[in-house]
């Protein structure tokens, strides 16, 4: 696991580029979900289509990372097939890269939620938006959508595993371009 | 059949065939072969005279169509894909033409990444990585990128992460091929102190005939042949 963070961290324009798309939608996934079971009523239909929306678009994106994570990587797991990598090793690191991916988006959804709250308790205290809701969605919608996205991984991960069971090792020793 | 225990890779009738655009190419042609414990072997021959295909046969990393393939006592030739993991992990070290190393991991990172799937402690992969890149001069050059390298200095890395698992067997594909005349000298200087220091195996597959007088022993391929 800590050579799938250290390995993340180095791909840095991927891994901002999916950690933003997973916060952004994590975020309003929970925002629907908080509006659509609060006692006042949601938005009915409306509320649900973008829930499932949502959740439809996590699929995909989700699905998508893993394929890019394969196909940019190919020839260095080929390279780690040579080396003596198994399969098992291989997978255990993509899974390792989406999981990181999705749990860095929870925490910045979280992050952003915490610095909401403190910042709007702070200026009711000087009486300053008083009537504006410190929290803005409930910790619980927010894990709901965690869990449903962590759900989803796992079809990005079988599909990873998928892929990577199909490069060969000896595609390391083709030439570069060839 | 009793072993030869001196023998490291035996291949015994080993046939491979390719299909290309409908046409069957006869890569490896009846090919028999003994290599023993601590020698240094070139495998020399034209484009597509099936020296590659030999190397990757019998490093296990491609199966034959028939015969057998004797590594280190064990026949692999129908061996499970973890299987021959398994064996490259304990008893191989590659070396590509293209050095193949990770260009978003440092040198030391790269030489470690051969040992990371084992039950190694990080401490004793570090002290490992940090003794191999030492072996090959480049220790001081431990925390670069790929990036920031020569082609030589990348193709030490690389043979320091060969042996930093102490295998028995080094495969070399054409490990000079992208290296100017004095690289060249260089690594195949360091892939013979390796045979002599630490008696491991090496195969060398080289179209160069500049390479060829690093070697114990030259083999000569033509047609899918030993000739």
């Amino acid at each position: 696991m800590k050579k799938a963070v250290k390995m993340t961290l180095r791909e840095k324009k991927m891994f901002i580029v999916f950690t933003l798309i997973y916060t952004i939608l994590i975020f309003l996934t929970s925002f629907f979900i908080q509006v659509a079971t609060s006692p006042t009523g949601g938005g009915g239909e409306t509320t649900t289509f973008f829930i499932i929306i949502f959740f439809g678009t996590s699929l995909v994106l989700s699905l998508l990372y893993a394929w890019i994570i394969v196909a940019r990587n190919r020839r260095i797991f080929a390279t780690l097939k040579c080396i003596g990598w198994t399969n098992g090793n291989i997978n255990t690191l993509v899974s390792g890269i989406i999981f990181y991916t999705t749990f860095m988006g929870f925490f910045i959804v979280i992050e952003v939620l915490f610095h909401y709250a403190a910042i709007i308790a702070y200026l009711n205290s000087a009486n300053i938006l008083v009537g504006i809701p410190a929290i803005l969605i409930s910790l619980v919608p927010v894990a709901i959508t965690f869990l449903i996205f962590l759900v989803v991984q796992l079809a990005a991960i079988i599909l990873a595993n998928r892929k990577v069971l199909k490069v060969r090792p000896m595609l390391a020793l083709k030439r570069v371009g060839e | 059949m009793p072993i030869d225990k001196d023998v490291m890779i035996e291949a015994i009738d080993v046939n491979k065939e390719y299909r290309r655009s409908g046409a069957i190419i006869r890569a490896l042609v009846d090919i028999n072969m003994s290599i023993k414990s601590g020698e240094f072997i070139i495998i020399q021959g034209p484009t597509g005279c099936g020296k590659s295909t030999l190397l990757n046969v019998l490093s296990g990393l491609d199966l034959p169509d028939s015969g057998k393939i004797i590594f280190d006592g064990e026949n692999i030739a129908r061996s499970k894909e973890d299987r021959l993991s398994k064996i490259r992990r304990q008893k191989v070290g590659m070396i590509f033409q293209d050095f193949n190393l990770i260009k978003t991991l440092t040198a030391v990172e790269n030489v470690e990444s051969m040992l990371w799937p084992t039950v190694l402690s990080n401490k004793e992969i570090e002290n490992r990585a940090i003794a191999a890149l030492r072996d090959v001069n480049m220790l001081e050059r431990k925390d670069h990128f790929p990036v920031q390298m020569s082609g030589g200095e990348k193709q030490r890395v690389a043979i320091a992460r060969a042996i930093i698992g102490k295998p028995r067997v080094i495969f070399a594909d054409e490990p000079s091929g992208n290296l100017d005349p004095e690289s060249e000298t260089q690594i195949m200087e360091l892939l013979k102190k390796i045979n002599k220091d630490y008696e491991t195996t090496i195969l060398c597959v080289s179209h160069r005939n500049t390479v060829a007088k690093h070697g114990d022993r030259i083999i000569k391929m033509d047609n899918g042949r030993i000739v």
